[in-house]
C-alpha cells in the first residue's frame, strides 16, 4: 500500500499531456482503457463484498493487495482522464490521496478512537462505531437501528472527546506518572487510584465537549424543557464488551440530572483507573495507553422491574435452556449481585416455557428519586413474594435474547428493564463469555454429527455462514411476510429482497434460486442470517413444520435439532469478529459505496469524491463529456465525422465514426439513420428506435418512488440538452461503443461483428437507478433473466448487470444486439414500476412476447 | 492406517486467520488436524510424525513452503501437499506440481472448495493402501 503514495509522486511530473491536434483515434483508445478500467473496478469492487459473507476464507494479505489493486486502476482512471482532458481534473489527485490515506490508516490499524465528533446520537450509530463509541454504545444502538427493538434514547459520548479531556488537562502525563511509581511500587495501588481519581474530578471538561452535550440533550426525541431528564450514565470502554470481558470493571451511575451530566462523566472516566480496573489490565497485559474510555447517557427508563437475561445456560439441558434474574424497581441491586431477584430457567426454543422458578422474598426496591439519584425502598407486603415478571414478560424478554444472540452471533448478558406500559426495554447487551469447558469440542462434534440424518449436502452455495436450528417455513408468492414465525427457517424458491423486512426475524433462509452476490445475500449479510441460496430443490425435500439444522458452514442440512452444534457455532469467534473480517469491512468504507448520483447536481465535483467508486463513477461520467465535448461541439480529428443522431426517440445520442462506420458526405453536426453503416450499431439501433421499445404505457402511480424521483431532482427530462445529451455511441464498420445515462442508470455496450465468428463480441454492462435498491436489483434480476435467454452469460451484483457474448455467427450477433437496443428503451425507468417480486416475471413475460413479434 | 484412524492434516499458514478458520471446520467433519505458523516449527513436527494430508502457504519468513513441501516429500513420499497462497503464479503451481503437490488453491478460497480437495486427497491415500 506505501507504493500507492511513492506511485503517485514518480507520476506527478507527468508527461505534458495531448493537445487538441492528437488524433481522435488516441483519446479514443484512452477512452476505451478507462472503460475496460472502470469495469474491472466495479467487479473487483463487487467481488470484495462477496468476501464479507463469512464463507471465504482470506487473510490480511488479501486486504492488503486487494486495496493496492483497486487503488492503482482508479490512479489509472484519474490519469487516463487527465490525459483525454489535458489536466483538466487534477483536482482529483487531491481527493485520491486523501482517500488512499484514509485506506492506509486502516490498514496500519489506526486507533480510531482519537477522531471524530465528541458525541453522537444512538440513531446515528452503526457497527462500524464501535471504536469510536466503545462497544456498549454501539451494540445497544445496533439493537434499535437493526433489530428495532426498543431501547432508551441516549446518546454516547465518544473516546474523541475522552482524549481531549484528557489532553486538554495533561491528565495523561500525570496518570502515566502515578501509575509508574505504582508500578515501582514507590506509591500504594489504593494511592494511586486515590490521585488519578482526584486528578480527573478536579478536572475541567473541554469547551467543545460541553457544547456537544448541551446539543446532544436538545436533540433527544421528546425532550421537554418543562419535564426534566435523568439519565443513566455508563461505562463503554473501547474493548470492555470484546475479546476481554471488563464486565463489572467499570462504574454505572444511575438517575443523573441533565446538570449533573459532566460530574457524572467524569466519575465514570475515573473508574476506568479504579483499583480493580488497574489490576485486571496489569493481569491481562492491556496496556494503560489503549485505554479509551467512551461513555452512554442514557434516558432512565421509569421502571416497574429489571434484571439480567443470560441466554445460555450452558450447563443446563445441554445448552437449551437461559436465565433469567429480576427484581422489583431498578436492576442495579441484581447486577451487582448484592440481593438475589426472582430466578427463571427458560426453554431456549418458542414459546419458551419457565422449566424452573425460583422466586425470593424482595424486601427492598431501588427506585430513582425525582431530582436524582437512587433509594433503597421497602416493598408492599403483598408484592414481596409475587414473581415481578408474568408469563408473556417472561416470553417477551426471551425472545428478545434470542433475537440479540442471532444477531451477534455470541450468547449474550442483557440487562433490561420493563416499563410502566409493561414493554421491555434492552438496556445493554454484551458478550457471555461461556466455558468453553462446557461447549462441545469439533472432534465429538464430528462422531456426534453422524448421528443426525443429512437431509442434502452441497446443495447451492452459501451466502452468510452461520449455523441455525428451527422449523422450516416454507414461502411462497401467497404467503404473508408477518405470517413468518420468529425463529422460522425460511424456505422459498426465490431470493426475493423483499425478504428483507423478515430477515431480523428468521434463523436462517434456504432457496432453490438466488445467486451469492444477489441483492439477499447482501441483506442476509447485513443481518448475519445463515443464508444458503441456489440449492435448486430445497423447498421440494423439506416439508412445512420439519425441524431441521442448517450449518451454512459446511453447507449441509440435517434433520432434527442439532443443539449442540449450534452450541459449538456460538462458542467459537464469530468469522464477524475476526480483525481480518473487520478489517475488510472498514477498509471498504473508503472504497465501495457511491455516493455521486447526479452529473447534473453542483455537487458532481471531484472534491465530493469520497470513496474510490465515487471516483471511478466521476471519471467514467466526465470521460463521455470529454469525448462529445471536443469531438462534437468543438473541432475535431478531420478524419472522424460526427454529428447528433436525427430519429424520434427519447434520446440524445452523438455518433462518432472513426472509420467508416458513417456514409461519406453526411452533413456536419447531424447524422441521418440510413447513413450509418456500422453493422453492429445498425442492429442496435433497430431495437433502440422501435417505437414499442420505449413501452409507453402510462406509469403505475406510486406516489412514495415518485415522490422519492422529485426529491433526487431526477432531471433527465428538465435540465439542458447539455446536459441530457451525454449519450455518446463510437463506430466503425465493424464495432460499436455505446454509452448511454437514462436517468440514474448508466448502460454501457460495447460490440465487435464480422463475419468471422471468432472475433465477434458482445458486452452490456447496466448499473444504477433512481429508485431504493430494492427495485433496482428487481430490474437488475429482470435484466439478467432476458439475457440469459438470449444466451448471454450473465453476472449479477445487486444492481450491477454485466453480460457478455462472443464466438457467435454474425446473424446471431445481429439478433443480440436489436435485443439489446430493445432493452434500453424498455428498461428506462423500469426500476419505478418493479412494485413486487411478481412484475419480474410480468414484464419478463411482456418483452418476450415483444421479442416474439417483433425480432 | 486403518479405516477407523481419522485422517490427519498437517496446516502450515504464517497468518494465523488461515488456521483459526480451516481447523474447527475441519474438526468437525472428522479429521486430525494440526496447526503451525512457523514453518521451522511445522518441520520438526514432520519429523517427529508423518501425516496423511499436509496444507501448507508458500511466501512465509525463513523456510519458505517450496523448501517445506519439498522436505515433507522426502521424508514421507506418501504425504498429500495442498498449496495455499495468496502469490497465486502459474510458475509458482508449476513448481508445485512438479514436485508431486496435489493441488493447487488460490487464497482466498470458500471452506467447501478446499474440503472438496481434501476429500478428493483422502479418497486417493486411501485407494493406494
Amino acid at each position: 500500500m506505501k507504493k500507492i503514495i511513492k506511485n503517485i509522486i514518480e507520476l506527478l511530473p507527468r508527461k505534458r499531456a495531448m493537445t487538441a491536434a492528437v488524433p481522435f483515434s488516441v483519446l479514443f483508445s484512452k477512452f476505451q482503457d478507462i472503460l475496460t478500467i472502470n469495469n474491472n473496478v466495479l467487479e473487483m469492487i463487487a467481488e470484495v463484498n462477496d468476501k464479507l459473507g463469512g464463507n471465504y476464507i482470506f487473510d490480511r494479505h488479501y486486504i492488503e493487495t486487494t486495496c493496492q489493486r483497486i487503488s492503482d486502476q482508479v490512479l489509472k482512471l484519474i490519469h487516463d482522464l487527465n490525459t483525454i482532458a489535458p489536466n483538466k481534473y487534477m483536482a482529483l489527485h487531491d481527493t485520491y490521496r486523501r482517500i488512499v490515506a484514509e485506506i492506509e490508516k486502516d490498514l496500519a490499524g489506526r486507533p480510531y478512537c482519537h477522531f471524530g465528533p465528541f458525541t453522537v446520537a444512538y440513531n446515528a450509530i452503526n457497527r462500524n462505531s464501535s471504536e469510536s463509541v466503545g462497544g456498549k454504545n454501539a451494540s445497544i444502538a445496533e439493537i434499535h437501528n437493526f433489530l428495532a427493538l426498543r431501547i432508551p434514547d441516549g446518546f454516547a459520548v465518544t473516546g474523541a472527546a475522552f482524549h481531549a479531556f484528557l489532553a486538554k488537562n495533561n491528565l495523561q502525563e500525570n496518570i502515566d506518572g502515578i501509575l509508574g511509581a505504582w508500578r515501582d511500587e514507590k506509591v500504594s495501588l489504593e494511592d494511586a487510584t486515590k490521585k488519578i481519581r482526584k486528578l480527573i474530578l478536579n478536572s475541567k471538561l473541554p469547551n467543545k465537549l460541553e457544547k456537544e452535550l448541551t446539543r446532544s440533550l436538545g436533540q433527544l426525541s421528546g425532550s421537554d424543557k418543562h419535564k426534566p431528564v435523568l439519565f443513566a450514565v455508563r461505562s463503554s470502554a473501547w474493548g470492555e464488551d470484546g475479546e476481554r470481558s471488563f464486565a463489572g470493571q467499570y462504574k454505572t451511575i444511575l438517575n443523573v440530572p441533565a446538570a449533573e451530566l459532566a460530574n457524572a462523566y467524569r466519575q465514570v472516566v475515573a473508574s476506568a483507573y479504579s483499583e480493580t480496573a488497574l489490576m485486571y489490565r496489569q493481569k491481562i497485559g492491556f496496556h494503560e495507553d489503549e485505554v479509551t474510555m467512551a461513555v452512554a447517557c442514557q434516558v432512565m427508563v421509569a421502571a416497574v422491574a429489571s434484571g439480567v437475561l443470560y441466554t445460555l445456560d450452558p450447563q443446563h439441558g445441554h445448552g437449551g435452556a437461559m436465565q433469567l434474574s429480576a427484581t422489583w424497581g431498578l436492576g442495579a441491586p441484581v447486577v451487582s449481585g448484592q440481593v438475589s431477584g426472582d430466578r427463571f430457567t427458560i426453554d431456549r426454543t418458542s414459546p419458551h416455557h419457565v422449566k424452573e422458578m425460583q422466586l425470593v422474598r424482595k424486601k427492598s426496591a431501588l427506585n430513582p428519586i425525582a431530582g436524582g439519584g437512587t433509594a433503597l425502598n421497602p416493598v408492599a407486603i403483598d408484592r414481596q413474594t409475587q414473581a415481578c415478571l408474568n408469563n408473556d414478560q417472561i416470553k417477551q424478554i426471551a425472545a428478545t435474547g434470542l433475537l440479540i444472540e442471532k444477531y451477534f452471533k455470541k450468547p449474550q448478558d442483557i440487562e433490561f428493564a420493563i416499563d410502566r406500559q409493561g414493554q421491555v426495554i434492552v438496556l445493554q447487551s454484551r458478550p457471555l463469555n461461556i466455558d468453553q469447558t462446557d461447549a462441545p469440542k469439533a472432534p465429538e462434534l464430528a462422531k456426534l454429527l453422524r448421528q443426525y440424518p443429512v437431509l442434502f449436502r452441497d446443495q447451492g452455495e452459501i451466502a452468510q455462514a452461520g449455523v441455525a436450528t428451527g422449523q422450516v417455513y416454507m414461502f411462497s408468492e401467497d404467503s404473508k411476510l408477518r405470517d413468518v414465525p420468529a425463529g422460522a427457517i425460511l424456505v422459498t424458491r426465490f431470493a426475493s429482497p423483499l425478504l428483507a423486512k423478515v430477515m431480523a426475524k428468521v434463523s436462517a433462509i434456504l432457496t432453490d434460486i438466488g445467486s451469492p452476490t444477489g441483492h439477499l445475500a447482501t441483506i442476509a449479510r447485513e443481518f448475519r442470517v445463515p443464508c444458503i441460496v441456489n440449492t435448486g430443490n430445497a423447498t421440494e425435500l423439506l416439508h412445512p413444520g420439519q425441524e431441521i439444522t442448517v450449518d451454512a458452514e459446511a453447507n449441509i442440512v440435517y434433520q432434527g435439532l442439532v443443539n449442540e452444534l449450534c452450541l459449538y457455532e456460538l462458542s467459537e469467534e464469530a468469522i464477524e469478529e475476526t480483525s481480518e473480517y473487520r478489517l475488510l469491512r472498514r477498509v471498504l468504507k473508503n472504497i465501495a459505496p457511491l455516493n455521486l448520483l447526479d452529473p447534473a447536481e453542483k455537487s458532481f465535483t471531484p472534491v465530493a469524491c469520497r470513496t474510490l467508486h465515487d471516483i471511478t463513477r466521476f471519471v467514467h461520467e466526465k470521460a463521455v463529456e470529454e469525448l462529445i465535448d471536443r469531438n462534437y461541439y468543438q473541432q475535431h480529428d478531420p478524419k472522424t465525422t460526427s454529428g447528433k443522431l436525427r430519429l424520434n426517440i427519447p434520446l440524445d445520442l452523438v455518433l462518432i465514426d472513426i472509420d467508416g462506420g458513417l456514409r461519406s458526405g453526411s452533413r456536419k453536426g447531424e447524422v441521418m439513420p440510413e447513413a450509418i453503416l456500422s453493422v453492429p450499431m445498425l442492429a442496435l439501433l433497430k431495437g433502440l428506435s422501435h417505437p414499442l421499445a420505449w413501452d409507453n404505457e402510462p406509469m403505475s402511480v406510486d406516489m412514495r418512488s415518485f415522490m422519492s424521483s422529485l426529491t433526487r431532482t431526477f432531471s433527465t427530462e428538465l435540465a439542458s440538452p447539455k446536459y441530457v445529451g451525454q449519450n455518446l455511441a463510437v463506430i466503425s464498420k465493424e464495432y460499436a461503443n455505446v454509452s448511454l445515462r437514462l436517468g440514474y442508470h448508466f448502460t454501457m455496450i460495447d460490440s465487435y461483428v464480422t463475419d468471422n465468428i471468432n472475433d465477434n463480441y458482445a458486452y452490456f454492462r447496466f448499473f444504477g437507478g433512481v429508485t431504493d435498491e430494492t427495485r433496482r436489483c428487481r430490474r437488475a434480476e429482470f435484466l439478467g433473466r432476458v439475457l440469459a435467454r438470449h444466451d448471454f452469460r450473465v453476472e449479477l451484483h445487486d444492481d450491477l448487470v454485466v453480460a457478455r457474448i462472443k464466438k457467435m455467427d454474425k446473424e446471431g450477433m445481429l439478433q443480440r444486439l436489436q435485443v439489446l437496443g430493445w432493452l434500453v428503451g424498455f428498461t428506462r425507468q423500469l426500476d419505478v414500476k418493479m412494485l413486487s417480486e411478481q412484475h419480474i416475471n410480468l414484464y419478463i413475460d411482456k418483452f418476450n412476447k415483444l421479442m416474439e413479434v417483433n425480432i | 492406517m486403518s479405516a477407523q484412524q481419522k485422517t490427519s492434516i498437517l496446516i502450515l499458514d504464517d497468518e494465523p486467520i488461515v488456521s483459526k478458520r480451516l481447523k474447527p471446520s475441519l474438526e468437525k467433519q472428522g479429521y486430525e488436524v494440526e496447526t503451525f505458523t512457523v514453518s521451522a516449527e511445522a518441520l520438526k513436527r514432520t519429523n517427529e510424525r508423518s501425516f496423511d494430508i499436509v496444507i501448507t502457504d508458500l511466501k512465509m519468513e525463513g523456510l519458505d513452503g517450496m523448501e517445506f513441501l519439498t522436505a515433507v516429500k522426502e521424508k514421507s513420499p506418501a504425504t498429500e501437499i495442498i498449496v495455499i497462497t495468496g502469490f497465486a503464479t502459474m510458475e509458482t503451481a508449476k513448481e508445485s506440481f512438479q514436485k508431486g503437490v496435489f493441488d493447487f488453491l488460490a487464497k482466498p478460497f470458500k471452506i467447501g472448495e478446499i474440503s472438496a480437495v481434501i476429500s478428493k486427497a483422502e479418497q486417493k491415500i486411501r485407494q493406494t493402501l
